[in-house]
């Protein structure tokens, strides 16, 4: 018998699915149902620091993007004066979506319906028949666009619809030594490539936040084609060397994949590597020069990975970088987000290179993205059987992993690579929030 | 207007042409498909983005689903062949259905802008629910020493959110 008894509702079997997570099991039947949807959407989406967008989509006054808190739809949006704001994308008149568009660039928003008119930054500005409809009683200053909390942190917009969060800095706490590797590539910082890859599967978010907590175990299987023509730097034999590194009580874990004699900075151009000795810290160096593949998310469902990868098997690596966001529209399925993000300061043929890697390996066509989502639509599948639900899958992997001390990065460092520990980490702070403790 | 500046000779040769090359994939004949390139290929897929009717794109001058040479189409292929490309594993069963083909004279002598529209239905496993996919086409055909090729592909999907689990097919 399971952690989450057949018989049993979701507010029943949570103590007894806390209490397993630090044990190393969690129930199937989180992946794909209605209970744990609802509960998320209510107890996790509006209460986390949830990922926007990146600054650089954005560059210009007025440019907007519209994005997903949960099941909220927000208009992202530089205004006249270069700040950002986010605001639940409503006419705050009778409810009529404002932005119907993914991006583009305006001063001013005007619904549809009636005409009320907002600046940019949700102010509310132009209401048709003002004095004949209202005749004063229509204070404009009250009806302003539902602002959403917003936050940044090295170029990524995130969005709070709590206002007893704690601030996005201490949110983030000290997964930001290891977002840097990801977003201070160079003295400018990453920029996105473009727009984001976007489709729809029939997944779970979560399956996707776990694999990306750094799910080293799964590369040399799930990926056993590219091992098969000469891809890897790292053979089968070796993929469990790294670490796995998760941040305690905050969700946030990251796979620090590395290959013996792996060349520091593998990947990068010297430009680039030159400026990121200057710009990391002695400490932050120490711990990036060594990573192969890094695969981390901040929780519960922004996530990045960063590795070497040439266009042809066996030919010189070149870094790419993507980031991805998992959106849930209901029960087992999701909308994914997939982001390239450069340095800015590369050289346009690197740029190139390095796109052109992210694409024939990641995104919807990507040759290792394909077979993840072949996997985790079956998982999905799965959990929603009805003899799976009391099953229980293991996490103990890794439960008695000992803590390196010769790694200079903060968090619970633990080798090998191949672990549960942060995936026990991830549903640990799952739990505090769906069991109203975060 | 536009006129087609061919002749019906030359169109039912490209129409045919591109019928043979959807055969070989929907037959999964890929190796045959790879002949149906030049060895300078661009093979390219935009991302679409929703957007107002008046901005200056639709199609991401920048993102690509797919962004392909004769080289990358070929790493595909090979892996295809591996017993290790879980995605097409048992393979998708897909029809590619190609229509409106017109053909266009271009600047350049022996090349050809053909634009057609495709549809893909694609069934995989016991799934009932195929995935159905509609794309404008714009390609460019060569006549080389062995016939007809193509020199670049060009495919814009209709959806901007793409209702696949994966890609792990062509266009």
């Amino acid at each position: 018998m399971g952690t989450w008894a057949r018989d049993k509702s979701l507010a029943e079997a949570l103590p007894e699915i806390r209490r397993g997570i630090g044990e190393g099991v969690f129930p199937a039947r989180v992946f794909n149902d209605q209970e744990v949807f609802d509960l998320e959407q209510e107890r996790l989406f509006s209460r986390a620091w949830c990922f926007l967008a990146h600054e650089s989509e954005i560059p210009s006054n007025g440019d907007y993007v519209t994005r997903y808190i949960g099941n909220n739809n927000i208009i992202v949006v530089r205004d006249e004066n270069g700040e950002i704001h986010a605001n639940l994308n409503m006419c705050r008149h009778r409810g009529n979506l404002m932005c119907k568009s993914e991006m583009g660039n305006a001063s001013h928003f005007r619904c549809s319906y009636h005409g009320w008119t907002y600046k940019n930054s949700g102010e509310l500005i132009g209401v048709p028949y003002m004095k004949e409809g209202y005749n004063g009683a229509l204070t404009r200053k009250d009806w302003r666009l539902v602002e959403v909390r917003v936050d940044t942190y090295a170029g990524l917009i995130f969005g709070c619809l709590s206002p007893d969060t704690e601030p996005l800095d201490q949110y983030l706490g000290e997964f930001k030594f290891y977002l840097d590797f990801y977003l201070k590539q160079g003295d400018s910082g990453s920029e996105v490539h473009g727009p984001p890859d976007h489709w729809i599967a029939e997944t779970d978010w979560k399956i996707c936040t776990e694999n990306f907590t750094g799910d080293g175990y799964h590369t040399p299987v799930a990926h056993q084609w590219g091992f098969a023509l000469g891809y890897f730097p790292s053979s089968g034999s070796t993929h469990s060397q790294g670490w796995a590194v998760s941040i305690p009580g905050k969700g946030h874990g990251i796979g620090l994949g590395h290959s013996p004699d792996f060349p520091a900075f593998g990947g990068f151009p010297d430009e680039l590597v030159k400026q990121m000795r200057e710009t990391f810290s002695p400490e932050q160096v120490s711990v990036f020069e060594k990573v192969r593949t890094g695969v981390g998310t901040v929780f519960p469902n922004l996530s990045f990975l960063m590795q070497p990868f040439s266009l042809v098997p066996g030919g010189p690596g070149v870094r790419f970088t993507t980031m991805r966001l998992y959106h849930p529209v209901a029960p087992g399925r999701m909308e994914m987000y997939s982001w390239c993000l450069v340095p800015k300061d590369a050289s346009p043929e690197y740029k190139d290179l390095a796109y052109k890697a992210y694409t024939l390996a990641f995104g919807q066509a990507g040759t290792f993205e394909q077979d993840d989502f072949e996997n985790w639509i079956k998982v999905t599948k799965s959990a929603k059987s009805t003899a799976v639900k009391d099953v229980d899958f293991p996490y103990i992997m890794g439960m008695e992993s000992e803590f390196d001390p010769d790694f200079q990065g903060p968090g619970h460092a633990v080798v090998p690579y191949v672990n549960d520990t942060n995936f026990r980490n991830l549903w640990t702070r799952w739990g505090d929030y769906l069991g109203g403790d975060a | 207007m536009e006129r087609a500046l061919v002749d019906r000779d030359l169109l039912t040769e490209i129409e045919q042409f591109l019928y043979r090359e959807a055969l070989a994939l929907d037959e999964r004949r890929f190796q045959d498909w790879l002949a149906f390139f030049t060895d300078d290929v661009v093979y390219e897929v935009p991302v679409r983005v929703t957007r107002e009717g008046n901005a200056e794109w639709e199609l991401s001058p920048t993102s690509r689903i797919f962004d392909d040479t004769k080289e990358t189409l070929t790493v595909r292929i090979q892996r295809l062949d591996t017993d290790f490309a879980w995605s097409e594993q048992p393979p998708s069963r897909t029809r590619h259905y190609v229509t409106n083909v017109l053909v266009d004279s271009t600047d350049v002598d022996n090349e050809y802008l053909v634009r057609s529209n495709c549809f893909i239905y694609r069934s995989r496993g016991d799934e009932p629910n195929p995935s159905m996919y509609s794309l404008a086409r714009r390609d460019t055909l060569r006549r080389t020493g062995s016939g007809l090729q193509i020199c670049r592909r060009w495919g814009a999907f209709d959806q901007a959110m793409i209702n696949a689990h994966n890609l792990s097919i062509f266009i």
